[in-house]
Order: structure tokens, then sequence, then C-alpha cells
């Protein structure tokens, strides 16, 4: 036992950094297969009775408290991330849960063409795996997240059936979907980890519409309420409050566990036989980059020069639609009423390659996201003008958000900031992310037919964002999964290419991103990988 | 040195009704803010959610003339934006806090309303429509 290490780290067969969705559903296998599970989480779980989802200040501390953005955020187990040389601020959540405590929900598979874009599109790569080798994961996943949702839409090749029925789509959604149908175009009830009736650990949802800072209820399927209650029944030893600063290795090169702080500021170490990182796209490939030793100068699992490059974080912009009538647009779930994938795929003829997936979703209430407005005229938004506006908006409007499709490029890319710290002393990520040519061609593209989509749905003013500063949700890319170990940091697995004990089961392994919502995807990833470290359990290398 | 406490003085509170009525004045049908009571529990409450605010808050009120607050507020607008955000973030979601204004504009608030019943056959012809169209993916090309 080294100094550092308690009674408490005694060694795991599997240690876990982070508890957000991949590590809960992998936590649940290892723990049901008998593994001795430990997950070290620099954050802590969030009681239902925190969020203010249901006091009349909600509003108000939604743009701080709850805010997706930890530099805006700024609690004590947020990290600074250095965006100074980024188009977008990347959003997460730093607790038991991860992002899911602040996420939407929406519960959609990647299609086809996503694991293809190479062959079928010839840019970008081929994903080592394909949509059929995941779908059996996919629908697992949608049963064990309480998915509400229709079958048969023909977006997908299959009609998976969903353990919940649709959530109702409320007057937005009924509005919205008029208007698809006036053009002949795509839409579909959206699929969400949310549900109408109560389902395993979930409560039933009241549509009180602030899933996205948190819900009161215990509604929403996020993975603290999921699983990780079964994941500690089951005997993982889930340590809050651990920030992790180093994967260690040994002679043999082998990872031997993780360095880490506790709250008391306490350095420790927490040994285990196999390592999986579950710490985000920005979290794993800082900590990787931070494992740096004579057998790793580059950082651990890096000898492709790619851990931290090609960061994909789905640009998003907004058609806002304003109608005349009253739409109770406040009535949630914050979830989304439908989608579309009428623009999904590469048509030559547009310009551009691959294309976005759009969503309707509730528009809150009247506070929003509102600034001061100290950059528009006083009279323009103040005095009767912020009463005529007020009324005008409140409750009667909705907007088609856009989630495009971002290519991976090696120069959009995840570093360590040379002098930004997190509250432990531990360096910080700086992120270096640029729109490309391609994601405004396709933006400018489908922001005009949201435009359209509005008119037909008979909307009395149209609003348009073209790119949201805010809008890094989805963090992907930067420790990509492939066959060929110099173009590639991890196995089609996940697990790395120059540790065999060490695995990646977060977005940090996409290939491409589609432009469908990842969560859904990185949990079905992370069951297909855990499944088969589980089978080869025999096989697996580990530190004598 | 800026205060964090949240807490206003008489004087305070007096002439921040003044200058949050040059914002949100009555109009439109709509009470001023300081007769839906912004300046009195309202601001307290949104002080209260928003500690982060406090110093800046403050800061503002000791901008300015007393006696004109107009202008007060049209150089807090010109000369001090990040003070100027949180006095009309603080005052506008102190004053959507009232529940004579939620009335007014017809918000209940993010109210509770479980779901009651089934509302796909109110759009199920529609989804007969896109499903008629057909298939709108590239389907997996198997090599």
């Amino acid at each position: 036992m080294t100094p550092e290490e308690t009674k408490d780290s005694a060694k795991a067969d599997v240690l876990i950094v982070g508890a957000g969705p991949s590590s809960a559903f992998a936590a649940v296998e290892l723990s049901k297969a008998g593994f001795d599970v430990v997950v070290l989480e620099q954050g802590d779980w969030t009681r239902r009775t925190e969020f203010a989802g249901a006091t009349k200040e909600w509003e108000l501390k939604a743009q701080k408290d709850w805010h997706p953005n930890p530099n805006r955020r700024g609690r004590p187990a947020d990290y600074p991330i250095d965006t100074t040389d980024s188009d977008v601020n990347p959003l997460m959540f730093n607790g038991v849960g991860g992002s899911s405590i602040l996420y939407a929900a929406h519960w959609v598979r990647m299609l086809p063409s996503d694991f293809q874009v190479r062959t079928m599109d010839g840019i970008a790569d081929d994903w080592p795996i394909t949509y059929e080798e995941l779908a059996p994961y996919y629908g697992r996943t949608e049963v064990a997240m309480g998915v509400s949702g229709l079958a048969g839409d023909p977006a997908y090749p299959d009609e998976a059936p969903y353990p919940n029925p649709p959530m109702p789509l409320n007057k937005i959604g009924h509005k919205a979907a008029l208007g698809m149908d006036k053009l002949g175009w795509h839409w579909w009830p959206g699929p969400q980890a949310i549900s109408a009736r109560p389902y395993r650990h979930m409560q039933a949802c009241v549509r009180r519409g602030t899933c996205l800072t948190g819900c009161p209820e215990g509604a929403k399927g996020s993975v603290d309420i999921t699983h990780w209650t079964d994941a500690i029944a089951n005997g993982t030893r889930l340590v809050t409050g651990a920030r992790v600063r180093e994967i260690t290795t040994n002679s043999q090169g082998l990872a031997t566990g993780a360095a880490y702080v506790d709250r008391a500021g306490v350095e420790r170490h927490q040994a285990a036989d196999v390592v999986i990182l579950c710490a985000n796209g920005i979290g794993t490939p800082r900590l990787l980059l931070l494992s740096k030793s004579a057998a790793h100068p580059d950082g651990l699992g890096n000898s492709s020069g790619l851990v931290g490059r090609n960061l994909m974080m789905h640009p998003y912009a907004a058609a806002s639609g304003v109608y005349d009538e009253p739409l109770e647009s406040w009535l949630g779930p914050s979830g989304h009423a439908i989608q579309t994938f009428e623009f999904y795929e590469t048509k030559q003829e547009r310009g551009f390659v691959r294309g976005a997936k759009w969503q309707v979703m509730p528009s809150g209430g009247p506070l929003g996201l509102r600034a001061g407005y100290s950059d528009s005229a006083l009279d323009d938004v103040w005095g009767e003008n912020f009463h005529k506006r007020i009324r005008k908006v409140t409750g009667h409007t909705f907007e088609w958000g856009i989630t495009a499709e971002d290519l991976p490029d090696p120069d959009n890319r995840v570093v360590i900031d040379p002098t930004l710290t997190d509250s432990d002393g531990i360096p910080s990520p700086k992120i270096v992310y640029k729109s490309s040519e391609n994601t405004r061609k396709l933006m400018d593209f489908n922001l005009a037919r949201a435009v359209e989509a509005h008119e037909a749905s008979g909307a009395s003013e149209i609003h348009v964002t073209p790119l949201m500063r805010d809008c890094g949700w989805h963090i992907m890319g930067t420790a990509r999964m492939g066959v060929d170990p110099t173009t590639s940091v991890i196995d089609k697995w996940n697990r790395s290419h120059d540790v065999p004990n060490l695995y990646v089961f977060d977005a940090s392994s996409f290939v491409t991103c589609g432009s469908a919502n990842p969560t859904a995807t990185i949990t079905a990833l992370s069951l297909r990988a855990v499944e088969h470290l589980i089978a080869e359990r025999r096989n697996q290398e580990t530190p004598r | 040195m800026s205060s964090t406490n949240a807490s206003l003085s008489e004087a305070e509170r007096a002439l921040y009704g003044s200058r949050a009525d040059v914002l949100i004045p009555g109009a439109e049908g709509m009470p001023s803010a300081t007769q839906a009571g912004t300046h009195t529990s309202l601001i307290d409450d949104a002080l209260a959610a928003r500690p982060d605010l406090v110093a800046d808050f403050k800061a503002s009120l000791a901008l300015g003339s007393v006696e004109d607050p107009a202008a007060a507020i049209a150089e807090l607008h010109a000369k001090q934006p990040v003070l100027f955000d949180a006095f009309s973030v603080l005052t506008s979601g102190a004053y959507l806090m009232s529940p004579d204004v939620k009335q007014i504009i017809g918000y209940p608030g993010q109210e509770e309303r479980p779901v009651t019943g089934d509302d796909v056959g109110d759009y199920i012809g529609l989804l007969e429509n896109v499903a008629a169209r057909g298939p709108v993916y590239r389907p997996t090309v198997v090599s």
C-alpha cells in the first residue's frame, strides 16, 4: 500500500472515472456480473429538492445555479474551461448522473449512414461497427431508460417498440406537425427518456417543463435515478468529491489505477485491474493528456497523436416562431414534442454534405434566458415595449431547434491550458473549435427551411439565431474508435490501442457524430463494450 | 467596496423602485414595477435567488442621479452594461414572479399538469401521410 492509499481504496477489479450515463450503464452490468467496481466522481449527488423548477425563482436560478455552462455555473465540482479560441461553449454537469442531470432526455438513435460517412459521402471516416450491430443495444437502453415514443418512424430500418407510449405533442407539437404536413416533410413524435407513467425508479412526468434545469419530480431519466441505486445495491462503490488528476501506469505500460484529490484536499490513489474513462469528451482527453510518463510522453494512449483531436460539438441554430393563438408553450416535457429527419441525409444539390436533426421544444417562461439587453436600445426592450413583447410571446412561441452534424477536424481539439487550473491546482482544458464552411452552408440551408416550416404553420413572426454560443451539449470525438492504431485511439470494443487494460466509454469514442442527440448512442456503445469486456474477462491483461 | 449583503435600506428600496418603474412603467394594461410590488418583497426574493448579482445590483444603485431616475437608468445603460444587466435581469425577474402579473399575461408558471390522456388519435392521420412517403434514411452499405 502506498502512503496515499487507504483501506477504503483497496484494489478494485474495475475503476471507472466519472458517474454519467456511460459509466452508469457499465457499472450496473459489471457489478451484476460480480466485478468489484469503484467509481470516482468529482461532483456529488443532487437531491430532487435542490432543483428550482417548482419554485417561483426558477427562471432566475436557471441562469446561474442550473446553467449548463460550467464556466458560468461555477459550482465547486466544476472545472474551468478556456473557451477563448472556440465558437461554442461546451455544456455539461459535473456530479452523479453527469450531464443527464440537465439534459433534455432526447433518446434518439443515430441513423445507418452515420456509421458509414466515408463509404456513403466520401468524407471523414466509417465507424468500425454498423447501425445493425448497435441496434440491439439501442433497444436495451430504451427499455432501461423508460423511453416514451411511437414505433414505425420511417427514418429507421427497424420498428423498435418503446417501453412507454409517446408523451402528448401538446399544442406546440400539433402546430408544428401541421406545417410539416403541409410541406410534405418528415416528422415524428420525439422519443424521450420521460414517461407519463411511473417506470422502474422514475416517477410520472407532470409536464412542468423544467427538464433542462433538473427534474424536481424525479420523472426524467437521469442515470442517478435510473441506474446508480441499482449499481450501488449490487456492490459498486461510488466515491463522490473525488477529482482524478492522473491515470497511473506501471513499467509494463498497463494502467494501475488513478490518483485523485478528495474534498479534504487529500491526495489518494485507487488501484484497479482495469480502468474505464467516462469523463466526457473534454474530461477524458484532459485526463489522458495529463497522464504523461516516460513510456507515454505525449499522454496516455496517445501514440496516434489523436487524443483531444477531432472535437465535435453539434453546432446548434434555431428558428423561433411567434403565433397569434395561445399555445401554452411553457408546458413540458422539455423533452421534444416532435422531431424531423427530413434534412438529415446528404443531398448533393444542396452544396454541402451531411445534415441536421430538428426538434420542437417548449419555450419556457417569460424571462427565459433573457439577458439584460444592455446591447439593445433602451426603448426597444424596456418601457411599453417590455409589456408588448411579454404579452406577445409568452405562451405563443416555440422553436425549431437545428442540431447540425459536425465533421471531424483534427484542428478542433482539447488541449491542456498552460496557465488555467481547477480548484485543486490540476491544469484545465482549453478547447480550440471553429465552425467549418460546410457547417455554415448546412446551417444557412436548414434555417431557411425552418423559417418555411414556421410559415407553413402560420407563424406571425419568425426570429432566427444562426449559431448559439451556449450550445455545446454534445462533446464527441476526442478519443476516436477505429481499426488502425495510427488513426484512432481505441479499438471497436472501446479499448485503448496502446494500453490493453484502459477503456473509453464516453462520447470521446465517436468517429463521426451524425446529428442525433448522442446519449442513446453513448450508452448503447457502453453496453456493447462492457459486455465484451465481461465475456473476455479471462483474456484481459491486468497489472501484476 | 461593493456590498454582498442583499438587504436593502428604505432609502435604497425607494430609489430602486423609482428606477424600476423607468424600465417597467404602468402601460398596456400592465402594472408598473412598484405597483406589482417589485420594490418590496419581490426584489428581496430575486436577490436571494441570485446572490451572484447582489454586488452589481447595489453598485448600480450607487450610480447616477437620485432625483432623476430616467437619467440614472440611461447613464447606467450607456456606461455600465454589466451593472445594467444585473439591475434589469433582477427587476424583470422579480416583476415576473408577481402572481398578479402572471395572471394578466396568462402564464400560470411552470405548473404541474399530469398527462390524463393520449393524443395519438389527434395526429395519427398526419403520421400516416409521413409513413406513406416512405423511408428517409439511407440503408447500411453491405460490402
